[in-house]
């Protein structure tokens, strides 16, 4: 690095010190549109795979709707062999049969009014049914006991806060509490969004009461199974080979979890690439400016080139001067803006996710490398084209040049 | 012995829009090793394209020039740009330094380009000393130069690779009549020195410290 050419460059960054910066400045925004939303993207990937990481290795079985199944929850639509829209237990058993030796766990769901506290306002919350035995492997307990009682019931996270509810709390089901009070064990962990059942927002009873108020034997809403031994896609294979023999006649619909999550980050990695693609445009306006003042710097110097040439400097040893500036401005561009689009991805991170916890992760930093490569990529391909004309300019026309 | 350059039966000729333009019309001349030689002739008569063409920046339409017996027609553009910088001096009437580099670095340019990297500024001192230039310059880059300052800085620059020939394009034309007699026994001291000595003029005076003096006119050599 410390051939003449390399001083030479250096020594015309510092002698046009402000149309340098200029351009520099070009490059910093390039790089810091890119690696900020870079980080952006990847830290809304990041959060949305720990508060979806929980559900991960479910299979979720649904009755056939149609139009394929609901992993949010059951919704209409009919079955060959089964109740209209439900599972029935003859399902259920097949389902844990097929599974095993992972747990299958039905689920009954209802929306249903409920009034928590004397003289509050009816609300109407989402109630699932779980057998007692199966719900510790389901959810986690953040306050609480895990409810063993028919009387009892578990409420999710966001339902305790907003009504103010506590373990040892009393909620009345249905209109003017007909269908009985139900005494809260436990506050469930908060989940976030789950294929299998969305509790935050629910009270969880047990199947026996759900089945006794609501009339309902042996028919299920969904049936979760837990994959502990094997992979999802497996389990999900075997139970739909089972269930819908036909094709054209499918009684179930079989989500798996890991292949949702899987089309979710794929989702997410496309919006990234876009946005970035988006801060990408800067670069390329900065790299237009680069290329015009390579090109300022090239027909300024048309004279000093000609000399150089005629003492005896190759046409490379030329190019190689005006790369090396193209290269300066790309490195010092590059480097202070992928510093700065740490603070930005910090601010745009804090601002619209709310946490900057993902911010130093190998995957939010891998955007600013990128970013700073792209920047200085960015650069010399600019700055080669001028570099090429200057090492190619006819010796004597450029001595004549004044 | 073999001459440093020989031209033989040169033509030059400048294709134009309006019609072809020939600036040399077979010339044929040798130039010994220690001669001390002034091109002259009225504008337009074909020095400058006769010094481009002894500098190796052009080549001829027809015809063989030899530098220490290689043929440049045989040459690639890298092989011409080594044998400018390693073979010839060049010394232009404008003085052509580099504004960014200090004399040194100047002077040094031409060892740079050889060896890649920074080299023993002890040579160029040596060959600044040897120009008359007064130390206290060295450091100073070539806008703080009087003209007379710059050319020696330029000469300098011109004799570091001990080149077989300096070619001199108007080397007092840019100076007062006082610096350039000091130039040009300046290079009449190098002359004696055993340094071949091209310069291309138009002022008699200058002609008047050479040996030699070949007249071209409409590209032909006349005396």
């Amino acid at each position: 690095m410390s051939t003449i050419f390399w001083e030479i460059s250096k020594r015309n960054i510092r002698l046009h010190l402000l149309r340098s910066s200029l351009a520099m400045l070009g490059i910093v925004i390039g790089v810091v549109a890119i690696a900020a939303m870079g980080i952006l993207g990847s830290s809304m990937v990041l959060m949305v795979s720990d508060t979806l990481s929980s559900v991960g290795d479910s299979v979720i079985v649904t009755p056939y709707s149609g139009g394929g199944g609901n992993p949010m929850g059951p919704s209409g639509g009919s079955s060959g062999t089964m109740t209209s829209m439900k599972l029935t237990d003859q399902d259920f058993q097949k389902i844990k049969r097929i599974a095993a030796p992972n747990v299958a766990i039905p689920v009954l769901q209802t929306a249903e009014h409920m009034r928590v506290g004397v003289g509050s306002e009816d609300i109407v919350a989402t109630m699932y049914g779980l057998p007692p035995e199966d719900v510790p492997g389901l959810l986690i307990l953040s306050a609480g006991g895990y409810n063993s009682g028919e009387s009892g019931c578990l409420v999710g996270s966001t339902f305790a806060d907003d009504h103010n509810i506590n373990v040892g709390s009393r909620i009345s089901i249905g209109i003017n509490g007909e269908k009985g009070t139900l005494r809260v064990t436990g506050i469930i962990e908060e989940r976030g969004m789950s294929f299998d059942v969305s509790t935050d927002n629910a009270v969880v009873v047990t199947k026996d009461w759900f089945e006794t108020t609501y009339d309902r034997n042996d028919e299920y809403d969904q049936v979760v199974v837990k994959v502990k031994s094997g992979d999802t896609a497996d389990v999900k294979t075997a139970i739909e080979n089972q269930f819908n023999r036909n094709p054209r006649q499918k009684t179930v619909s079989v989500t798996d979890s890991n292949e949702l999550l899987a089309t979710i980050y794929e989702t997410f990695g496309t919006i990234t690439t876009f946005v970035t693609a988006i801060g990408g445009i800067s670069m390329i306006v900065a790299g237009v400016s680069i290329f015009n003042i390579m090109m300022m710097s090239v027909t300024e110097r048309i004279k000093e080139i000609g000399i150089m040439r005629s003492i005896g400097t190759r046409k490379y040893g030329v190019m190689r001067m005006f790369l090396y500036e193209a290269a300066i401005i790309g490195v010092v561009g590059s480097v202070i803006g992928g510093v700065l689009s740490l603070v930005a991805g910090y601010a745009m991170s804090a601002f619209m996710l709310q946490t900057t916890k993902y911010l130093f992760t190998v995957s939010s930093m891998i955007p600013v490398v990128e970013g700073i490569l792209f920047g200085i990529v960015v650069c010399l391909a600019c700055g080669f084209y001028p570099a090429w004309q200057a090492a190619n300019l006819n010796p004597i026309d450029a001595l004549r040049h004044e | 012995m073999q001459p440093v350059i020989q031209f033989s039966d040169v033509t030059k000729i400048y294709p134009l829009r309006a019609g072809d333009v020939t600036a040399l019309d077979h010339i044929s001349f040798e130039v010994e090793r220690g001669e001390f030689i002034a091109v002259m002739g009225p504008s337009g008569s074909g020095k400058s394209t006769l010094l481009n063409l002894m500098g190796c920046l052009d080549t001829p339409t027809s015809g063989d020039i030899f530098i220490g017996g290689s043929r440049v027609r045989d040459m690639s553009d890298d092989q011409l740009t080594d044998l400018r910088r390693d073979r010839i001096g060049f010394i232009f009437q404008y003085f052509n330094l580099f504004p960014l580099l200090n004399v040194i670095e100047n002077v040094n340019f031409p060892l740079m380009l050889k060896s890649g990297t920074v080299v023993d500024p002890k040579k160029a001192l040596e060959v600044l000393r040897a120009v008359q230039l007064e130390e206290e310059l060295y450091t100073h880059t070539s806008l703080e130069l009087s003209g007379g300052q710059q050319q020696r800085v330029a000469i300098a620059r011109a004799l570091i690779n001990n080149p077989d020939i300096l070619l001199c394009d108007e080397p007092t034309g840019n100076l007062d009549s006082r610096t350039g007699k000091s130039i040009m026994q300046l290079m009449t001291d190098l002359n004696k020195k055993g340094s071949t000595i091209i310069v291309i003029t138009h002022d008699p005076m200058v002609a008047e410290y050479t040996k030699r003096t070949i007249r071209i006119e409409d590209g032909r050599i006349a005396s």
